[in-house]
């Protein structure tokens, strides 16, 4: 038989990927908003070298296109240095820099947002650079960069989509083997992109909760 | 004491501050009066070291605000009070009061907030302890910034136009506090164009005209015909603003 009908364990398959993809987004989330967070402090301290460093590879990470980077970590990085990489690693690695690039943009320009006479106020009362981020830039930046990330990360769940091509087998993998079992195109394809839709809305969701919450101090901030 | 020796600064080509000297001495009310572009704002911006010096010498009880050691010791014996409040708009009336007690201090937190309440109750603000500065008119968020500062305990109040951003109603409840300050023997370098008010409370008056300290007087003196009105810069400029 070269194809099969569906059967009720589709559904649990379906389900894995799911959790593959959400899981995997979440992890490379997290480790992006980690680092882009960090790089943003670097520029904030204005760390010599470190900073143009970062700024260099940030430009090289948003400029270029997942594919090529995940290409590049799973299949030129284990041949050059000739080492082995397994498809989760190498997705981890590309997903978590690509995110931290992106953050590190949301990062700098909220912090940028925030008003001369905000640090002044602050230090002129004797606070040190470190208790000026973290009292009264911090906060503010927080509330200002949550739309913007969470428009990113809602595109980052969907990125992830590409890493099926390295053989990990996230949502849309599953959605491929499916498809070449049961040769039902519409069908696989309109269930995995359901999926997809929901955990993006769950994103966008927790994004507004957090927005609500981080701007509750200044109703006026919302025009 | 608060001693500004010859201070020099300038923007690019514009010199703003040419070779300026003031002292106040502790329990003094000095009040700065010039007109817009006089380098009023940018004297107090020296004095707690947010601008540097591009010549001379700021102490304040002896700790030189060029030095970054010694600033930080100057900065905790003088408090600002911002022209256009500066307040910390995600933090309430009270936490914007205790941040700096409590982080630069080092005081209890229920220490602080004790006094940060009693502060607010003393300029009429004991029910607005909670509020955010978004949800207070302009008077109470400048009385906020007043008690902001005041919460630090300084030795000098440093007060930048602060009541230029406020309607007549508004200023009259900040003046009213000022006034109040001045009678407790409260230091103060006020920097405004409340004339009249600065006649009130000040023990001393200077004119500051383009970065140059013209005049430096007992208020009296200042207001008398042998005396500041001698000079025709000052004259001129005392009966244009007393015109409105």
């Amino acid at each position: 038989m070269r194809f099969a009908e569906f059967t009720p364990y589709d559904i649990v398959l379906l389900l894995q990927g799911l959790g593959v993809t959400v899981g995997l987004f979440l992890i490379t989330s997290l480790i992006g908003l980690v680092i882009g967070v960090l790089w943003g402090i670097v520029r904030f301290y204005r760390v010599p070298v470190l900073m143009q460093v970062i700024t260099f590879v940030a430009e090289v990470l948003k400029n270029s296109p997942v594919l090529v980077q995940l290409f590049l970590v799973f299949f030129g990085v284990p041949a050059f240095f000739k080492l082995n990489m397994t498809p989760v690693s190498a997705a981890v690695i590309t997903l978590s820099l690509n995110t931290a690039a992106f953050v590190y943009v949301i990062a700098v320009s909220s912090i940028e947002s925030i008003g001369r006479d905000q640090v002044e106020a602050a230090r002129v009362f004797g606070l040190s650079r470190w208790q000026v981020l973290r009292h009264v830039i911090a906060p503010q930046a927080a509330a200002f960069s949550i739309g913007p990330l969470t428009a990113l990360l809602v595109n980052q769940l969907q990125v992830t989509s590409l890493i099926s091509v390295i053989g990990v087998l996230d949502l849309a993998k599953i959605g491929a083997t499916l498809n070449l079992r049961t040769l039902k195109p519409f069908i696989v394809w309109t269930a995995v992109g359901i999926l997809y839709y929901l955990a993006a809305k769950a994103v966008a969701s927790l994004g507004a909760w957090a927005e609500k919450r981080l701007r509750a101090h200044s109703a006026f901030r919302g025009l | 004491m608060l001693k500004v020796e010859n201070v020099k600064k300038a923007f690019g080509p514009v010199t703003v501050l040419d070779g300026v000297n003031l002292t106040v001495n502790p329990g003094e009310v000095v009040s700065i009066l010039g007109s817009s572009g006089s380098g009023k704002s940018t004297l107090i911006r020296c004095i707690n070291g947010l601008e540097k010096l591009n010549a001379g010498k700021i102490t304040v009880d002896d700790f030189d605000v060029s030095k970054p050691k010694e600033l930080a010791e100057a900065r905790k014996r003088s408090g600002t009070v911002f022209q256009l409040f500066n307040l910390y708009p995600h933090m309430t009336a009270l936490q914007n009061i205790t941040l700096a007690p409590i982080e630069v201090l080092k005081r209890p937190k229920a220490e602080a907030e004790a006094e940060g309440r009693s502060l607010l109750a003393q300029v009429g603000l004991g029910d607005r302890a909670d509020a955010y500065p978004a949800q207070l008119s302009g008077g109470q968020r400048q009385r906020v910034g007043i008690c902001r500062a005041l919460a630090m305990k300084p030795r000098y109040l440093l007060l930048d136009e602060v009541t230029s951003a406020l309607d007549p109603e508004m200023t009259s409840e900040v003046l009213d506090i000022l006034a109040k300050l001045a009678k407790d023997g409260t230091t103060m370098v006020f920097v405004t164009h409340e004339i009249e008010f600065a006649r009130q409370i000040s023990n001393r008056i200077v004119f500051l005209e383009k970065g140059v300290l013209l005049v430096d007087l007992p208020t009296e003196k200042f207001f008398a015909d042998d005396g500041g009105l001698a000079q025709p810069r000052v004259a001129q400029f005392l009966s244009k603003m007393r015109k409105d």
